[in-house]
């Protein structure tokens, strides 16, 4: 199917102002909220905004029958490269669907289109007394099926988990253009968890046309503390210490000196420009049991030399202490032209240690890294600092990349905690996993999409065809036992 | 030291030929390979004691054990993380992580002799799920033997991973008929000091539920909602856990809100108490009996508690025991069907299929299972379910015809 015909059956199905081709229009489309340079760029051949499931399948039936790939999109904030159109083809952008259909107070649940923004359900179920937990960072911005489709974390994952803790059951429009419920605002339905299986699937198994979504009550008191140690390492060892003493915050945050520089001066959220980090501790709970968790944070963090505790209560100081943390990235304008921020995780137990290498490896590179991160759960964010204008730079944020990633899943981490693979660490997959775990996840792949149309050329390393799971299995099997099938 | 689970083992009235216990992954991988090969069914099975769940296996040649698969692989207090072989007795694990004030919070019927591997098949819960989920919510990493001979991993040792589609989840209840769960990672969660339990007695179910409700809606975070009975009148549970200094104020309240006749239970108490009405529901000492779970929305769940009761009344059945977590929107029935035949079974899903969105009957004589799917009717997403059965087991060697829809 040509071009012209292929806009034309779109236009049919979404309306003329429901479809994007011309090259002007397309341009916001070629990339996502990645760097360029570690994400490749591409234009799509037509983006379509559909408003209903129907017109969702009817565009999945069209590319089926057309054989071009889908890939969908929401706000398009993903730093891993997961909304770009890697094999071209139809964009299918959620971003029309902003429908908040139901809240069901009883059940603590909220049926909501893809496009609803993050923020915003929290903030038509706040009046009702619940949030939506799952917080990323782009959250003003982020969709819940983005958030859906990379199954993204926040700051208060640490005890409220991230969003495949909070997804019930999701309407579903499958590569071939059929619709399905998965699972059920029911516990107990029969059967494969196939929304714990599309939760995280970077649109390769699936797009989401609703999403029932778990309501978690608004604590009844909210504390927030801002701890600032002499370095990272002391304040490392306060933050092992307040999860050993049986504490679970609700989030605990860490930014290290470079960060404080950045943002004390633009945002005077407080922090003291002289420690060497500081920690964000956000306690949340029973008003009786906040008070005493706040008393025992405090005295752990003295017993690692804290030069100073200071705690919050009142929502406006709450959020001058988190709007540093929060504005951390925004800020870094003022030390850089350009930043590429890394996502890995490694066991808390590690983090002093890996941090200790971010430093060498800074140094080795002559390239400036900011920490700014969920220490509460060993997700790392360093910020690399450099200016694309001059030559090297990107080539240097590359090769520093690649020796953070193969540090971190040395010490026994992992690749991503919340960005997501996409096409930035596709390559890297091999690092973690061998051909038998992918083949798995090819698995997974082929009895969902057979074909590869939805999102091709993600997640799995450049050459690992879905459609060769069989010729997988068997180079696994024949590397492990020597078998060589026919 | 190789051990060798006693035989001679029956599934659902199938006798099993043989039981291999491998003693490690790969092993096990070879065994599913074979008997792949061979044309065999597989019976995955840990300690045995949830065997009753799923309908009867189409063929069953050889039994693989996780017993020699147990132990704990690596444990960091620290780092909240838990790595432990599928054949871990859940009550072991659980004695370790007690010693570091830590442990997994899950507590099906039955679970504490059951092993890790079989949890994450059957996926069953307790009263505990209001609260922290299931084993769901704490898997962050598995190893699998599959029927093709190999060995996959997915996830790892850190409480947040998105590296790769989420495979832990996709194991996570599909009763060992995808791959045979060789070890599994957990974060695991501190655990509450002290506890209270305040138990009321109410003259009917009404009562009963009415406290539950009122106590849903109130500022007391209960880690344990239950409403049972067993004929004669009926009680509401409600397990409190916090600080020792919280705890007073929100007994109190607790007390204040259920009514009727009241005993508070203490720590240790209150750990028997919930321990002991779970006993009921232990799929391995069903007997004869009938155990049968209903789930519906949580704003139906009082309604459809109420209902199950007058809905089985005209059937030749006693309800031994009903135990509901309105919250959750789950209730357990554990009955007595007259005769145990297949028609008294298949009147029983009929008539609470009526009344509740799924049905699933946990435990039941394998004679009277002979013509139902115990779980239900097919499930939506039947046809990607079957495709993948068909990816993962394409000789349809694990457990065939034990998984909903019977695959």
């Amino acid at each position: 199917m040509d071009r012209t015909r292929l806009v034309e059956q779109l236009e049919r199905i979404c309306g003329a102002g429901g479809v994007f081709h011309e090259p002007s229009d397309l341009l916001v489309y070629e990339y996502d909220g990645s760097v360029e340079g570690a994400v490749d760029i591409q234009m799509p051949v037509a983006v379509a905004l559909p408003t209903s499931t129907e017109q969702v399948a009817a565009i999945v039936r069209l590319a089926h029958a057309a054989g071009v790939p889908v890939t969908a999109r929401g706000a398009g904030t993903g730093l891993s490269g997961g909304a770009v159109a890697q094999a071209g083809g139809i964009v299918v952008a959620m971003t029309r669907m902003t429908r908040v259909i139901e809240i069901d107070r009883t059940d603590r649940t909220a049926l909501v289109e893809p496009g609803v923004v993050n923020l915003e359900l929290s903030e038509t179920t706040g009046p009702l007394g619940y949030f939506f937990a799952p917080d990323p960072s782009s959250q003003r911005a982020c969709t819940i099926g983005g958030n859906v489709a990379e199954n993204s974390g926040g700051p208060h994952c640490l005890k409220y988990g991230v969003t495949t803790n909070h997804i019930l059951g999701l309407e579903v429009v499958l590569p071939d253009g059929s619709v399905v419920w998965t699972g059920e605002r029911v516990a107990g339905a029969p059967g494969y968890d196939l929304t714990g299986a599309m939760v995280g699937s970077e649109g390769m198994l699936g797009i989401v046309t609703k999403a029932l979504v778990r309501l978690t009550p608004n604590p009844e008191a909210t504390l927030v503390q801002l701890a600032a140690f002499r370095d990272i390492e002391s304040a490392s060892q306060a933050t092992s210490r307040i999860i050993a003493a049986g504490i679970l915050p609700a989030a605990l945050e860490m930014m290290d000196n470079l960060t404080i520089q950045a943002v004390e001066p633009a945002y005077h959220a407080g922090y003291p420009m002289d420690a060497g980090a500081v920690l964000l501790i956000e306690t949340d709970g029973l008003t009786e049991e906040v008070d005493a968790i706040g008393d025992e944070i405090t005295e752990i963090c003295r017993q690692h030399a804290a030069s100073e505790v200071r705690s919050a209560t009142e929502q406006a100081e709450r959020d001058l202490l988190w709007k540093g943390r929060k504005m951390a990235l925004a800020a870094m304008g003022r030390l850089s032209p350009n930043y590429y921020l890394h996502d890995t995780v490694v066991p808390r137990s590690k983090l002093p240690a890996t941090l200790a290498r971010v430093e060498q490896i800074s140094a080795d590179h002559r390239l400036p890294i900011a920490n700014v991160f969920h220490a509460g759960d060993g997700n790392l964010h360093p910020l690399m600092l450099f200016d694309r204008r001059k030559p090297g730079d990107v080539e240097r944020v590359l090769e520093a990349s690649k020796e953070i990633i193969t540090y971190c899943v040395e010490v026994g981490g992992a690749l991503s905690g919340e960005h997501g693979i996409g096409t930035e660490k596709r390559d890297y997959m091999t690092l973690v996993y061998t051909g038998e775990d992918l083949a798995a996840m090819a698995g997974l792949k082929n009895a969902f999409d057979p074909a590869s149309r939805f999102n091709p050329g993600k997640v799995f390393p450049k050459g690992y065809m879905c459609g060769e799971v069989r010729a997988l299995r068997a180079q696994a099997m024949a590397q492990k036992y020597g078998i060589h099938p026919i | 030291m190789a051990f060798t689970p006693s035989s001679p083992l029956t599934v659902d009235g199938v006798p099993v030929a043989d039981v291999v216990a491998p003693e490690s992954a790969e092993h096990a991988a070879a065994l599913l390979r074979e008997a792949a090969d061979r044309g065999h069914g597989v019976v995955p099975t840990g300690r045995g004691t949830q065997l009753a769940l799923g309908n009867p296996p189409r063929r069953a040649d050889l039994a693989v054990s996780t017993a020699n698969l147990g132990g704990i692989l690596d444990y960091e207090p620290t780092d909240l993380v838990l790595s432990v072989g599928a054949g871990a007795r859940l009550g072991d694990v659980q004695a370790v992580l007690g010693e570091h004030g830590q442990w997994l919070p899950i507590d099906p019927p039955g679970g504490d002799d059951a092993t890790i591997g079989g949890l994450i098949a059957t996926a069953l819960t307790g009263p505990r799920r209001l609260a922290s989920g299931s084993l769901r919510d704490l898997l962050i990493g598995i190893t699998v033997a599959h029927a093709t001979g190999t060995v996959s991993k997915a996830g790892g040792m850190v409480v947040k991973n998105v590296s790769g589609f989420d495979m832990p989840r996709l194991y996570h209840g599909s009763l060992g008929t995808l791959g045979v769960v060789v070890s599994a990672n957990f974060k695991v969660l501190p655990r509450s000091r002290a506890e209270r339990t305040v138990v009321s007695r109410h003259p009917d179910l009404h009562g009963a539920l009415a406290a539950a409700e009122r106590m849903r809606e109130s500022r007391v975070p209960a880690t344990g909602l239950e409403v049972a009975t067993d004929g004669t009148g009926a009680r509401a549970a409600v397990r409190i856990e916090a600080r020792d200094s919280t705890l007073p104020p929100l007994v109190t309240e607790t007390e204040r809100l259920c009514g009727g006749d009241q005993e508070t239970l203490a720590t240790e108490a209150s750990r028997a108490w919930w321990a002991a009405e779970a006993e009921p529901f232990r799929l391995s000492g069903a007997g004869d009996d009938v155990i049968v779970r209903c789930t519906a929305r949580p704003r139906d769940a009082a309604e459809m508690v109420r209902s199950v009761l007058s809905a089985l009344g005209p059937l030749e059945v006693e309800v031994r025991r009903l135990a509901a977590s309105p919250a959750v929107g789950e209730a357990t029935l554990r009955l007595a069907l007259a005769g145990g035949s297949s028609a008294a079974l298949a009147a029983v899903q009929a008539a609470l299929l009526g009344v509740a969105r799924h049905v699933t009957i946990l435990a039941a004589p394998a004679a009277a299972k002979a013509d139902i799917d115990v779980w239900g009717p097919l499930p939506e997403g039947h046809a990607v379910m079957a495709s993948l059965k068909a990816q993962f087991d394409p000789d349809n060697v694990l457990n065939p015809g034990r998984f909903a829809g019977r695959l």
